[in-house]
């Protein structure tokens, strides 16, 4: 397995590609594409950067409806979000910003598999922070890929491992312990889960719906695991674990 | 392809806790090692998912279902079945067993599980507390992935997924 790492949006990207597509593709213009994007994304934006078109927005001198047809696609998908998971989930913080950085990263995700499998890659993992997309598998002799999920009271060990598969081949990871500047518990709520891990079909379902459950607790767990298709852990603030039924079918042994 | 099989033989205790939560414990035999790789297949059925044994016993009324069914093994308990505690929660009461064997949880049986409405019967089979230690038993040989919130680059460099690619992790 060959690794390419790399450091973006404020964390680090690592691309996993399996031996069985090593050779036969020249990764590196691809790697280099795929590098790019994430660096364009990031450009329009993030709030760190004073002249991104988030930050001139967010300072007022560039109106939304004068914005990029990215940027508006964008807010429109998070306020979509942000309808699906009753609220738990938005792009709009406490102080009004505009703040769509809980689902670009998982844009870039998407679109960094969207570039590898163009290019002819069938074996891949793309790991942004803890947050991840796979497709195919890790070995020949492993099928799908193998991927820990952090012990948030230790983190040198592990909750658990679980087989990310053509199904369901995407997972992140939200804690309220992390970098928590994309979720805001909704002021009726109290902080329930120090952890939630989501696995979908898609990387960008699966990470609002893990900041959607740090964010909404309990009764945005229960809705999720009702309306989607997704297998879900989840840690309390007692240490209490919690997972449904899909989790523990894709729990590795 | 040795060390996947011992590593089978040790998940079986925590495939019987995981199937027994969704499937009450009659179900479940059939459904141990071999069948990994289908593990695609739903067995999600909408079906009641009660009780399987009366019990009898503690009705203390504490928070967590989950501390409950640990707490016993912590202490080195006799082999033996454990009655968790009963726990109200909104939407009626779960109660678990955990049986001790050797020291170490071998089973846990859902002897009750919310069945206020039909919707609540629902929410016990979608999400329901676990035996850390038994069924999230982390094996990690063959992890080639890490997830767990968002790293910033310094956490990331002492994280575990660092030391993966540190060590040129293979698979």
């Amino acid at each position: 397995m060959a690794v390419h790492s790399f450091e973006t949006m404020g964390t680090m990207v690592s691309i996993r590609i399996a031996d069985a597509d090593l050779g036969t593709i020249d990764a590196i213009p691809v790697l280099n594409e795929v590098e790019h994007n994430f660096a364009q994304l990031n450009e329009t934006f993030s709030l760190y950067r004073e002249d991104s078109e988030a930050s001139r927005i967010a300072s007022g001198e560039l109106a939304l409806a004068d914005s990029s047809e990215l940027m508006r696609d964008e807010y429109a998908r998070a306020l979509q979000w942000r309808d699906r998971t009753g609220g738990a989930f938005t792009p709009h913080r406490p102080d009004d910003v505009i703040d769509l950085s809980g689902t670009i990263k998982a844009v870039a995700i998407d679109q960094a598999a969207g570039i590898l499998t163009e290019a002819g890659f069938a074996n891949f993992s793309v790991n942004v922070g803890g947050d991840l997309t796979t497709a195919g598998n890790q070995a020949e002799d492993i099928p799908g890929w193998i991927t820990g999920i952090v012990e948030p009271s230790d983190r040198n060990t592990l909750l658990a491992a679980v087989r990310l598969t053509e199904e369901f081949p995407a997972m992140a990871t939200s804690g309220s312990a992390e970098r928590g500047e994309h979720i805001w518990l909704r002021p009726e709520t109290t902080k329930e889960f120090v952890q939630a891990s989501v696995i979908a079909n898609d990387i960008i379902t699966a990470d609002v719906l893990a900041t959607a459950i740090i964010s909404g607790g309990s009764e945005t767990l229960n809705q999720i695991t009702q309306d989607f298709s997704v297998a879900v852990v989840t840690v309390g603030l007692d240490g209490a674990v919690q997972a449904n039924a899909k989790f523990q079918e894709l729990v590795a042994r | 392809m040795r060390a996947r099989s011992a590593f089978f033989a040790g998940m079986g205790s925590a495939a019987i806790i995981a199937i027994g939560w969704q499937a009450g414990v009659g179900t479940l035999v059939s459904a141990l090692p071999e069948s990994q790789a289908s593990a695609s297949g739903t067995s999600n059925s909408a079906s009641s998912a009660t009780t399987s044994n009366s019990s009898t016993s503690t009705t203390d009324t504490s928070a967590a279902a989950p501390a409950a069914t640990t707490a016993p093994v912590a202490s080195g308990p006799a082999d033996g079945t454990y009655d968790g505690s009963v726990v109200n929660t909104r939407f009626g009461t779960v109660q678990v067993q955990a049986v001790i064997s050797g020291g170490k949880i071998t089973d846990v049986i859902a002897v009750k599980l919310t069945d206020a409405d039909r919707k609540s019967i629902a929410i016990s089979q979608q999400v329901a507390p676990m035996v850390r230690s038994e069924v999230l038993t982390a094996q990690s040989a063959h992890v080639a992935n890490i997830s767990g919130g968002t790293y910033t680059t310094q956490a990331y460099l002492q994280s575990l997924q660092s030391a993966l690619d540190a060590a040129g992790f293979t698979g």
